[in-house]
């Protein structure tokens, strides 16, 4: 496949989803500080409502991305705006994955630097940076799982139900974690050991995360027009 | 002569309906009125010239490129706009304005002003504002001002009042003036097409079923009032599209219009009371009752 | 000099530049190297400072707590002035750019060199001077355990830093939801309905902290610090293009600074009475309320008397404006060196103090003159 991208309108349609984003993700941004606020209190009930509200926040943040620049694109009819500019279906999809991509990766590193820093700088055992890190890997997968349903599917009702199951699940993923004592074990210590277990699960997340979008991006940009 | 945009034996299959063996062509310049009821096939027809759909067969060119490959470069010189196109509704039209010019280098920022004005259009109001025809004026906005070659247009005044529908025709018009700049616009409305076009394609059911000059189409085209009795030889005439009798009186549409007409059908028994030329709109119900070319 | 070397967030030349907030800046950051400087001799730090030296007078107490109420909360509103003219001036984009490269890439390059340098400095002094501190002594005890917990990561002195790239943010999210109309809603009051609100909106923050209000060093943002800066930087954005707001309170300087410093007396009098019975309580109400009136109407009064007696240009002022940053971000390794040589010499703490103070600023502006004036670095932070 010859890679004959329109790098200059594809940069100006990752701004333009920027921009519609932007009001939500100031208001996100002001969650987040609130959130980084309570856990600044360094007091036990501050960080559950801290740990809460920050996983929240980045939830919302992942699901309403995708819901922005794909989902209500496509009900309000935008879409067929912004295809009839220069763009190739391959420079849309690329749009779409960078400008997604750019919206949720740069809360998800603060807020998970932020949780890494609070693991480390208080008497939290530090072990349980391991715990913390599988933890954003699901919510990371999940995502990528949403984003990619989203280029390819265009019910909404579908759409809902992924977004929704794969955060969900984070609550059978923790309690898969308290099952593996070598995780378990490492969460209530000083020392960050990276098991066999912890390892290969945190390499699974991240390279079936990297498939998926792999896979949307070949799927929808392979397509010689968009209808 | 350059063409505009050409099609060859162009097919697209969807599940519901299908666009057949469809050839067209619209040389530099001209304006084209893309005439069908709806669910004819005009908005597919306009999504193929834009790239924007594959066609299942066929070959399509578009400004001197082929479609779909070189789609980003047709995009470049054309301006579409369609009827189930909406803009942000939370943005202004300035925002929607940056974006365009910031990809299209010829945009013309003193015509787009003074559009605005003619439109009645406010650049800092969010299009969650606007009403439908500021909505649609706003579109013809983004896409006139841009200059292009060719302007592909779907349904541009339905559900227009008849303000609106005026200036976006008059600004059409205008847009005309510029030989270079070829127009190809859909509509069900008929005046419309009749008051802008050069020359008008009707389509049905997927279906080409006459493209020609306005001014011969409406030159071949007569309604003739005669008294008498009609006969089935009179009804295997090729000339004739459609043929209705109430007790004497009976009503002949002519699709191939010939002098000598009234004299045969005065050879044929009947009193021939009156010939009217015929209007777009009903050259184009007898085309589609008819069910054949005009 | 190049037109970028302008202090923080000022303008893109000299001719841009607002002199009385340039002025009153510079003037708020080095008042900041003579109150780090003085709390080595604060009977009230003695234990918790780790420069103690062994001599202390309350006389230093009595005078260190009425700048340190006012000189930041001014600093403050001086960054919400310029916040806002960068806005004007660059749009968000520009402000957003700016902070990038004058406080996240100084604030990166200059926290791991500030924090390490202080480190080893104290370490060094906890174990080899004879005369150590409280706090240093405790430290040598510490260093003296066979596995000695770390300290937690703190931004040190350079908190401003870390607070001037959040209300930066908070900036971007406040206009982007449209809360600017509350600002103007609030300037709209008029100057001294705003002068009678500003303590009561910076009192929860110093409710929620102990008196004296320490820095906010944590490396998490603390609610106390920006419910007490926070109105201050909003206070300054809402005076950008506003030239008159401030005259009808031209009259009120004088006895405005009056009224500071009786209940100044009132405060350290009531600091006296609350006498701290655990070392982290947060401050008594009659203390913050205290605090609050000392520190909105002070900042007011100095910032009056600033765009009345410094809003022209001066060679001396403009000098020390574009090398405040580069002092205050330096200044600290180099006080505290000196100051923990000092500890072990025979000398009243005056002069200690004046020798300390001018061999830090002295070595300080020298280096911004080699070092910052004529080359690139003053581009981040001349």
């Amino acid at each position: 496949m010859k890679l004959d991208l329109n790098w200059p309108t594809i940069r100006l349609l990752v701004v333009k989803d920027w921009q519609l984003f932007q009001k939500q993700l100031a208001a996100y941004v002001l969650g987040g500080i609130v959130a980084l606020g309570f856990l600044g209190l360094a007091k036990p009930w501050a960080f559950y409502i801290g740990s809460l509200l920050l996983i929240i926040v980045q939830v919302a943040v992942a699901c309403f991305a995708i819901s922005t620049s794909l989902l209500i694109e496509r009900k309000e009819q935008t879409l067929a705006f912004v295809m009839s500019l220069p763009v190739s279906p391959l420079d849309f999809t690329i749009a779409k994955l960078a400008g997604n991509l750019l919206t949720f990766l740069v809360p998800f590193a603060v807020i998970g630097l932020a949780t890494l820093l609070v693991i480390l700088s208080t008497p939290l055992p530090d072990g349980l940076v391991v715990f913390a890190l599988l933890l954003f890997g699901h919510i990371l997968l999940a995502y990528c799982a949403s984003l990619t349903v989203a280029m390819q599917v265009e019910s909404e009702g579908w759409n809902t139900f992924v977004m929704i199951a794969s955060m969900v699940l984070i609550n059978p993923f923790i309690m898969l974690l308290g099952q593996i004592e070598s995780i378990r074990e490492v969460g209530r210590g000083e020392a960050i050991v990276w098991s066999g277990d912890a390892v290969l699960i945190l390499s699974a997340q991240l390279l079936l995360g990297l498939a998926l979008l792999a896979f949307t991006a070949w799927w929808n940009g392979r397509k010689p027009a968009f209808y | 002569m350059t063409l505009a945009l050409e099609l060859k034996g162009v097919s697209k299959h969807y599940p519901q309906f299908s666009l057949s063996d469809l050839s067209l062509t619209l040389p530099e310049g001209q304006i084209m009125g893309l005439v069908g009821v709806n669910g004819a096939g005009k908005s597919t027809l306009l999504r193929l010239l834009t790239g924007l759909a594959a066609a299942d067969s066929g070959q399509i060119e578009v400004l001197g490129h082929r479609l779909p490959a070189a789609q980003v470069a047709v995009k470049r010189g054309v301006g579409f706009a369609s009827e189930d196109m909406r803009l942000y509704r939370g943005q202004t039209l300035d925002w929607h304005i940056e974006l365009v010019r910031r990809i299209y280098p010829e945009w013309d920022a003193s015509y787009a002003a003074s559009l605005m004005r003619r439109f009645d259009l406010r650049a800092d109001q969010p299009i969650g504002g606007f009403s439908h025809g500021q909505r649609v004026k706003a579109l013809l906005l983004l896409c006139l001002a841009r200059r292009p070659k060719l302007l592909l247009l779907d349904e541009p005044t339905t559900g227009l009042d008849p303000v609106a529908r005026a200036e976006v025709l008059e600004s059409l018009a205008e847009v005309l003036r510029d030989e270079r700049r070829s127009v190809l616009f859909s509509s069900h409305n008929t005046h419309d097409v009749e008051q802008l076009a050069d020359s008008i394609a009707f389509i049905h059911r997927g279906r080409l079923l006459a493209c020609a000059d306005k001014e011969r189409f409406l030159g071949d085209w007569r309604r003739i009032l005669c008294m008498g009795e009609a006969t089935p030889e009179l009804s295997a005439w090729p000339e004739l599209a459609q043929l209705r009798s109430a007790g004497r009186q009976i009503e002949l549409k002519v699709r191939r219009w010939q002098d000598d007409i009234p004299a045969r059908l005065t050879q044929a028994g009947l009193d021939v009371q009156r010939v009217d030329p015929m209007a777009l709109e009903d050259i184009f119900v007898t085309t589609v009752r008819a069910g054949g070319a005009a | 000099m190049s037109a970028d070397a302008t202090p923080i967030g000022a303008g893109t030349g000299p001719d841009a530049r607002f002199h009385a907030f340039d002025q009153l800046r510079a003037l708020a950051m080095l008042t900041g190297v003579l109150f780090h400087a003085a709390l080595a001799y604060s009977p009230l730090l003695h234990r918790l400072w780790p420069t103690a030296d062994a001599q202390h007078s309350p006389w230093v107490d009595a005078l260190v707590w009425l700048p340190h109420l006012v000189r930041m909360p001014l600093f403050f509103v001086v960054a919400g002035f310029f916040t806002a003219a960068l806005i004007a001036r660059r749009g968000m984009d520009g402000l957003l750019r700016n902070r990038v490269r004058r406080i996240l890439v100084p604030f990166l390059v200059a926290w791991p060199l500030v924090h390490g340098s202080v480190s080893q400095l104290t370490g060094w002094a906890a174990q080899a001077l004879d005369q150590p501190s409280p706090l240093l002594l405790m430290l040598r005890e510490w260093m003296a355990q066979p596995d000695p917990p770390a300290l937690p990561p703190s931004t040190g002195h350079l908190w401003f830093l870390y607070y001037l790239l959040l209300f930066s943010v908070m900036t971007w999210a406040g206009r982007t939801l449209g809360l600017g109309a509350l600002l103007r809603r609030w300037r709209a009051l008029g100057p001294h309905v705003v002068a009678l609100t500003l303590p009561l909106l910076v009192l929860p923050g110093f409710l929620g902290t102990q008196a004296p209000h320490p820095a906010p060093e944590s490396l998490l943002p603390q609610f106390w610090a920006i419910a007490l800066y926070g109105p201050f930087f909003a206070l300054g954005a809402a005076l950008h293009g506003q030239a008159d707001w401030l005259a009808p309170l031209r009259s009120r300087v004088w006895p405005a600074a009056l009224l500071c410093l009786l209940l100044y007396a009132a405060f350290l009098w009531r600091l006296g009475v609350d006498a701290a019975p655990e070392p982290w309580a947060t401050a008594s109400w009659p203390v913050a309320v205290l605090e609050s009136l000392v520190a909105a109407f002070g900042t007011l009064a100095c910032l009056v008397a600033g765009v009345r007696w410094l809003d022209r240009p001066n060679a001396w002022m403009s000098y020390l404006a574009r090398s405040a940053y580069w002092v205050y971000l330096t200044h600290l390794p180099i006080l505290f060196a000196l100051q923990y040589l000092l500890l072990d010499v025979a000398l009243a703490w005056p002069w200690k103090f004046v020798l300390g103070v001018a061999a830090t600023l002295a070595l300080c502006v020298g280096s911004y003159e080699l070092c910052v004036r004529r080359t690139r670095l003053a581009h981040w932070v001349g």
